[in-house]
């Protein structure tokens, strides 16, 4: 007993730490006082003062987050109906529905990229924020589908019997008794499909315009000549932003527990 | 229902600029880090023009999206390096300049006009350059006395080594009559591109990751111009490079400048402006203008046809060739500039260093870069895959 969970915790171990040393290495990095070398060059603030006097950096950031936001919300609404739909009511083509879901989600990035240009080509949209935002909501929108149906399997069916035998109709249903059922499940999807956006690279490359550049393409576009220790710096702000953001969530759910 | 409508509204009106362009604005998408973001603000707040700058990492990226997108992204601006102009300009893609509306055009370097790859410089602005040569770090192959390593550039010695080095290398130049006397000495010398294939660099080479790069190099080295596309002289140049393989350690093109630094290659090819990033951190770094010859990339401004914001983008470019725009810009990005203007404001250290702008003497031995035909180039990704299993 001893034995297993001696190698249990040192399993626990190596594993957290082979996801966690990448992160801490890339905070640690952004405090090198060097621009190119990867030896440690002594401590410095310096990219973290570059970095808040860097507009350029900021105005994709503030972009990306945006359209994140944007694009999590709208998808979010979407995937909730159709998830609904899918689970609540029996139609002709349902389950070939529902295959398609998983197709896209499975469907390589490319694909999905290409033919988003050519269809926005055909309909003369330009490109900019509008096509970015429409590209990604329509990759989130299969991710949210998933995580909210998941969940609505999990319900036992006879609590929407007893509404409807109560007087309940299908939009009271929905309201009253769907949607604060499946709040975790639409946060869930909201995060994930917000994390999605905000590091899309493949797609938004095909559909990204001249008057909208994103994080995500700025960095990609930065490896070539040189990352700076400022990106490093910036990724460091935003790990600890998530950081704050889970551990307040965490503290939320306990208190109501 | 109502949320939906509210979260539209949202959307349309925290992004109007999104919706319809404004006419005071100019659409750019530029090489990653050779902008800088001062620049950009300095020229906005002067012309009142507002500026949307997407960068690129590589041309073939920049290409492609102007191919696909023909209409719908609406560029302005986009920074094509040499060959790609050519590629460009026989596509039809490029607008003609009017070379009336950009008046700075006198600051240019007279030696970077009417290149090969647009004969009348009537598409492109050159804007800044660089080199392909050798670098090595002389604490590893301090043999190299300055002197017979590069004849050609005087002064390269003083300039290249730091005060740190200016001790041990005055004694080597003290001593040097006893020691460049034996011929073996003169054989260890790094000078050309023949040199690297020298058994002493087993497993000791960077390579610069990019197939038009390390072909260039094989055709050089036998004696052809680089844009030779003759498949006799680039089978010859294949098998010349697969006997280089064995001396390769990296190949390398995302992290050239820590690599350099940090000395996990001490010897291979660079290009000089990466050599010059890399000679502020190491002291013993040096660089090489081979005596084949060397290849000479030009990044340069551009106009696309069907560009939205003409006037917008001229302002543009004839503010980025204001000289005291290209010094800043050549002090950021660390390559040599294009605008000769721009080059008389940049400290003596900089100006005159033989690295970043070498002597017409050396130029002269320099290529630049046109298009070549799909079957060569897909001739050099066939051998290129080829090396990189051998090797």
């Amino acid at each position: 007993m001893r034995i297993s969970s001696l190698s249990s915790s040192v399993y626990f171990t190596l594993t957290y730490l082979f996801f966690y040393i990448p992160i801490i290495l890339l905070i640690v990095y952004s405090f090198n006082n060097t621009q190119y070398s990867l030896l440690w060059h002594g401590f410095t603030w310096r990219w973290y003062v570059e970095l808040f006097s860097d507009s350029d950096l900021w105005i994709s950031t503030w972009h990306s987050f945006f359209l994140g936001i944007a694009a999590a919300t709208i998808a979010t609404w979407i995937g909730l109906l159709a998830a609904v739909c899918l689970y609540r009511y029996r139609f002709f083509g349902r389950n070939f529905l529902n295959g398609l879901v998983f197709i896209l989600i499975l469907s390589p990035e490319i694909v999905m990229g290409a033919s988003l240009l050519i269809l926005f080509t055909l309909v003369h949209l330009p490109l900019g924020f509008m096509s970015l935002l429409l590209a990604h909501i329509s990759f989130c929108i299969p991710f949210v589908i998933v995580t909210i149906y998941s969940r609505l399997v999990s319900f036992d069916k006879n609590i929407f019997e007893a509404a409807k035998d109560l007087g309940a109709g299908d939009w009271l249903i929905f309201l009253r008794i769907l949607v604060p059922l499946l709040w975790p499940a639409l946060f869930a999807g909201w995060l994930l499909s917000f994390t999605l956006s905000l590091d899309d690279v493949i797609i938004s490359y095909f559909v990204a315009g001249p008057e909208f550049q994103i994080l995500p393409l700025q960095i990609y576009s930065m490896v070539r000549s040189g990352i700076k220790p400022e990106i490093n710096a910036l990724c460091s702000v935003l790990f600890c932003l998530t950081f704050i953001l889970v551990l307040m969530s965490q503290l939320a759910l306990r208190k109501k527990v | 229902m109502k949320r939906f409508w509210y979260l539209s509204q949202l959307i349309f009106f925290l992004f109007p600029y999104s919706i319809h362009a404004a006419d005071n604005v100019v659409n750019i998408y530029a090489w990653a880090n050779e902008i800088p973001d001062f620049v950009v603000r300095l020229f906005e707040k002067e012309t009142h023009i507002k500026v949307n700058i997407s960068t690129y990492e590589n041309n073939e990226i920049m290409y492609t999206k102007l191919r696909t997108t023909k209409k719908n992204a609406a560029y302005d601006i986009v920074m094509p390096s040499s060959y790609f102009v050519d590629r460009m300009r026989h596509h039809d893609m490029l607008e003609k300049l009017d070379k009336t509306k950009i008046p700075h055009w006198k600051n240019l370097n007279s030696q970077f006009l009417n290149p090969t790859y647009d004969p009348d410089s009537s598409y492109s602005v050159p804007f800044i350059w660089g080199v392909t040569g050798i670098f090595y770090n002389s604490n590893y192959f301090p043999n190299n006395s300055a002197s017979a390593a590069v004849p050609t550039i005087p002064g390269f010695q003083e300039r290249a080594s730091s005060p740190r080095r200016s001790i041990p290398s005055m004694v080597a130049t003290s001593f040097k009559p006893g020691m460049v006397g034996t011929a073996a000495e003169a054989n260890n010398s790094i000078k050309k591109w023949n040199d690297l294939w020298d058994e002493r660099f087993y497993n000791k080479l960077m390579l610069l990751d990019d197939t038009r790069e390390i072909f260039s190099m094989g055709l050089l080295a036998l004696g052809y111009s680089p844009n030779d596309s003759n498949p006799e002289h680039i089978k010859a140049a294949f098998l010349k490079l697969k006997e280089l393989m064995q001396n390769v350690k990296v190949f390398s093109s995302d992290t050239v400048v820590s690599i350099i630094i940090d000395e996990d290659a001490t010897v291979g090819m660079s290009w000089n402006g990466d050599a010059y990033k890399a000679f502020q951190d190491n002291k013993n770094i040096k660089f090489v203008f081979p005596e084949e010859g060397f290849v000479i990339w030009v990044d340069t401004f551009a106009i696309p046809k069907n560009a939205p914001h003409k006037e917008a983008a001229y302002a543009f470019i004839n503010f980025m060739l204001r000289d005291d725009i290209g010094k800043e810009v050549a002090l950021y990005t660390t390559f040599p500039s294009a605008n000769a203007a721009a080059q008389k404001l940049l400290p003596a250290e900089i100006s005159q260093n033989p690295i970043i702008y070498p002597t017409q003497d050396i130029l002269k031995h320099g290529h630049f870069q046109t298009d070549l035909s799909d079957e060569t180039l897909a001739l050099f990704e066939k051998y290129w895959e080829e090396l990189k299993m051998s090797g």
